[in-house]
């Protein structure tokens, strides 16, 4: 049983992890219909940047604004390079294997900067346990736990509540209308992609000490959280959380009590299942397309 | 195939059969032969993202499903070579359709996802289940036998260019016959594909299964080319390498095809040799530098539209002499190229071959048409209840959220008569259309249509049924030619299998040649006779309206719903239009016309039924509809009472 307790709440906190990359999606999804299939290396640059960062003795708290700066300028490059000219040309195949090239790029140098082997990230918190329910939690899933839900709550506070969180809604409901309202929905978008990665490199900072950092942390990363956001549905914040939550424990409970070489196959066999059967996810709304 | 392409292909397959005579060295030979099992997936991958136009991330996993299906079955049963290539075609294939029941659903960047999640467990399950891969370990094997002899190097690379051949034959002859008419078809307008009675679901399938039936065989040779197979080959990096390939080498093409694989198998040997590196990219400057120019001066291009490129090869080639190993920096430089390859070279090297040299379009195979149909290309349907119902709605409620499209309404039309729905925009008659077609599933009510019940049915089921349509904003398959759009509604007519069309059955050979015949038949039937080798979305929008109607005849329907089949016509084209319209119903052919030309409606018409925000306010013959004062106040709007 304490056990079981444990791997819950680690499952927590890698869900909020997951929920936060799929935020990203989201997002990004919200805006232009598109989606960065380098997400998980936007997560990727975020932690080795904030490692980097604290190498040079910076503050982990200090670093963590530098690095979210770091990832809403990797996010305009992407937009820029790879997703702007194929909305242009209206070529969905175009920005996924742009977004997809770019994330190549992005993992190799990252691996040519900062090697081939992963990195352990020292950790901001005390690294010994606190008993919780009769199970052992670590300070830093706390924080990963708490850091998640800020960040989705400071962005959607963003989008309801200021002018230009609208312009962003606007963009999302309607983008010919946003446009025709004198809504520059391009610098939206780049803005949209801009906050995709500053929320994934926030995510890659925060899961960071509690995982080992490399070059190729990303890749699997972002594809369960893409799962996370199709189980939760692309258009639904709780939705998010909730898949991610589920994946997250499914992930952890898988690991201890099958093998950790499986840890992956859930959330990736969930993914395949949930399209399968419903595809808009469990918690979007189905969209009645006009002929 | 014309007698030059006949003699390039002979002799292009003899000198690949030659060369291992010609090269000693083995290194060589087992380069080229990776090339032509790269090339055999390639062909299989083209099927998915050349015709049927989705993103598949997931064709190293079917490579690896191949590969490990052949390495297992040798080593734990020590099967026969012949018994093992099956084996791995069948086992990839039915992974293949495994991918494809979740991707059905979805197309696009989710499709591309789930390809990439089913690609990740595939590589996850091969490293794990150590008791039937031998996990990370990987699976050592030897060149097989073949009749009792060990095949060696030469041999065996004989065996695998014939193969390759072989696949090319028949990935060529699949995608000129009825089924990559389908495939197609189903990129283009997946609505317009399932009301011809071609079932996007089941193609798409289709597609992904002889597809991944390739990988499949590309991978068992694959294993036995390396000698040893580990799970690491089959990752993300040789899944978008096989992307790359196939849009760098040009999509819909065997030819671009082989010169992908060509590209991924060379490129990274190119990199490890920094010298030899050197010289390709100053030639590839070189190169891009000299079509820019002459694509200025033939201004076909301008000189901003170039300045990237131009900067970018000569970038690399200074990048070049700066680095002292390409090695690390080699996935950069693949991502490099993709950028550039979906940016600036989306036709691919064959394409832009074929543009930079002014070969014109691909050669559209103009086949005889033996008999030059004089007699009418339409089926006539038995009518054999002049009187009788052939369709019946009651009460049929499409709601929409709130909105109710149509509120019980009540449609009753009769064999062999032309049917006029009318109202104002917005009225729900293109919905009615839709919930004939199945696209939409009413929210209640019952429709039958011949004694049978429509609701609930597939639209391509509906369609078999007997029922065709067209479309308000027309749905044609563009990137297809006019008779091939026609030929698509002919697929019915099609008993032929997959085994038919790969060895050219007489049975396949009868049924393609009346296909052609019916469909330029048709064609002259509505006047497109001429144009019937024209891609159809450079056709201008009239003729497009009336190419609609030839598919929709093609079905050989009993029931015609014509959506405002006169909109963009021209006057002259409008009174052809009756005319044809006339001569579809003297063949037995009922027809519904929705048409907002009261001149057409008021003169064929032998009913007419007005709806009105979704009610049916009127119906009966056209003079009394006309003169209905509720239908004069639904167009022009009545006195507040």
């Amino acid at each position: 049983m304490q056990i079981l307790t444990q791997l819950i709440f680690s499952g927590i906190a890698l869900g909020m992890i997951y929920a936060v990359i799929a935020f990203g999606y989201q997002l990004t999804f919200a805006t232009s219909d598109t989606l960065n299939f380098g997400q998980g290396d936007a997560l990727m640059l975020g932690a080795l940047v904030g490692l980097t960062l604290v190498g040079l003795g910076l503050n982990y708290w200090l670093m963590i604004p530098l690095v979210c700066l770091f990832g809403a300028f990797q996010g305009t490059v992407v937009e820029r390079i790879g997703v702007r000219p194929a909305i242009k040309i209206k070529s969905e195949f175009g920005w996924i294997m742009s977004t997809i090239a770019l994330g190549i790029i992005f993992k190799n140098v990252a691996e040519n900067v900062w090697g081939r082997d992963d990195l352990k990230f020292p950790s901001p918190l005390p690294e010994s346990p606190m008993k919780f329910l009769g199970a052992n939690v670590l300070p830093m899933e706390i924080l990963v736990v708490v850091g998640a839900i800020l960040m989705m709550l400071a962005v959607e506070f963003f989008n309801r509540k200021t002018i230009y969180g609208k312009a962003v809604v606007a963009t999302f409901n309607d983008r010919d209308a946003a446009k025709l309202m004198g809504i520059n929905t391009g610098l939206v978008i780049t803005f949209s992609y801009a906050l995709s990665s500053l929320t994934a490199a926030f995510a890659g900072v925060l899961i960071a000490p509690l995982t080992l950092t490399g070059a190729t942390m990303g890749a699997v990363l972002g594809l369960k959280a893409f799962a996370v956001a199709i189980i939760g549905g692309l258009t639904s914040g709780l939705g998010i959380v909730v898949g991610g939550i589920i994946l997250g424990i499914a992930e952890t409970t898988t690991g201890f009590y099958i093998s950790t070489g499986y840890k992956d196959v859930p959330g990736l066999v969930l993914l395949l299942i949930v399209l399968a059967v419903r595809p808009q996810g469990l918690f979007g709304k189905s969209v009645i397309k006009k002929v | 195939m014309k007698r030059s392409h006949l003699v390039l292909a002979v002799l292009g397959v003899a000198a690949l059969l030659l060369f291992p005579l010609g090269v000693g060295n083995p290194y060589y030979i087992h380069l080229v032969e990776t090339i032509m099992i790269y090339a055999i997936v390639l062909f299989g991958l083209d099927i998915v993202v050349g015709y049927t136009g989705q993103v598949s991330l997931g064709h190293a996993g079917l490579f690896g499903v191949g590969a490990y299906t052949a390495g297992v079955l040798v080593m734990k049963v020590g099967t026969p070579l012949l018994v093992t290539l099956i084996a791995s075609i069948g086992v990839t294939a039915l992974f293949g359709a495994i991918l494809a029941l979740p991707a059905l659903r979805v197309s696009g960047p989710y499709l591309a996802m789930v390809t990439l999640a089913f690609g990740t467990i595939v590589q996850i399950l091969i490293n794990e289940m150590s008791f039937l891969t031998e996990g990370p370990m990987g699976i050592k094997l030897t060149k097989p036998n073949l009749l009792g002899v060990k095949l060696d190097e030469r041999e065996f690379y004989w065996l695998v260019a014939l193969l390759m051949v072989l696949s090319l034959i028949v990935v060529h002859r699949v995608l000129r016959s009825h089924l990559g008419r389908a495939f197609e078809a189903l990129r283009g307008s997946p609505v317009a594909c399932d009301c011809m009675g071609v079932s996007v679901y089941r193609y798409k399938v289709y597609a992904f299964v002889i597809s991944a039936g390739f990988a499949g065989l590309a991978g068992a040779l694959y294993s036995f080319s390396e000698q040893y197979i580990s799970p690491n080959t089959y990752n993300f990096e040789l899944t978008v390498l096989f992307l790359l390939a196939v849009i760098m080498g040009g999509r819909k093409s065997r030819i671009g095809s082989m010169v992908g694989a060509t590209i991924i198998v060379l490129l990274p040997k190119l990199l490890d040799d920094i010298e030899m590196f050197r010289y390709v990219s100053v030639g590839l400057a070189v190169l891009v530098v000299a079509t820019t120019v002459l694509g200025i001066q033939r201004g076909r291009v301008t000189p901003k539209q170039m300045a990237i490129p131009v900067v970018g090869s000569i970038a690399l080639a200074g990048l070049s002499f700066w680095l002292q190993t390409m090695t690390d920096w080699r996935l950069s430089i693949f991502g490099v190229i993709m950028l550039f390859v979906v940016y600036y070279l989306q036709d691919g090297i064959v394409g832009f071959v074929r543009n930079a040299f002014n070969l014109g379009k691909r050669s559209i195979e103009k086949e005889p048409v033996a008999t030059a149909t004089g007699a009418d290309a339409l089926k006539t349907t038995s009518t054999s209840g002049p009187q009788a119902e052939i369709l019946n709605a009651s009460q049929v409620l499409m709601q929409f959220g709130g909105l109710k499209a149509l509120n019980n309404v009540d449609l009753s039309i009769k064999r062999g008569t032309i049917h006029g729905l009318i109202g104002p925009n917005g009225s729900g008659k293109s919905t009615m259309m839709n919930v004939l077609t199945g696209i939409y599933v009413p929210t209640a009510g019952a429709i039958s249509f011949g004694g049978n019940t429509v609701v609930g049915r597939t639209s391509s089921d509906i369609a078999l049924s007997g029922i065709a349509r067209t479309f308000q904003n027309v749905q044609l398959f563009g990137e297809m030619t006019a008779l091939q759009n026609v030929q698509v509604g002919l697929h019915h007519t099609f008993d032929s299998n997959l085994f038919d069309v790969a060895v050219h059955t007489p049975r396949y050979g009868r049924e393609s040649r009346a296909a052609v015949a019916r469909a330029m038949g048709l064609l002259r039937f509505v006047g497109l006779a001429d144009l019937a080798y024209e891609e159809a979305r450079n056709l201008p929008y009239g003729k497009q309206r009336l190419l609609e109607i030839a598919r929709a005849l093609a079905l050989d329907p009993q029931l015609l719903l014509l959506d405002e089949p006169a909109a963009g016509l021209t006057a002259p084209d409008i009174k052809e239009l009756i005319s044809f319209i006339r001569k579809i119903r003297d063949h037995g052919i009922t027809v519904i016309l929705i048409e907002h030309h009261m001149d057409v409606v008021m003169s064929m018409c032998d009913t007419v039924s007005v709806l009105d925000f979704g009610q049916k306010i009127a119906e009966g013959a056209p003079a009394a509809v006309q003169a209905d004062e509720k239908v004069i106040e639904a167009y022009l709007g009545g006195q507040a009472a």
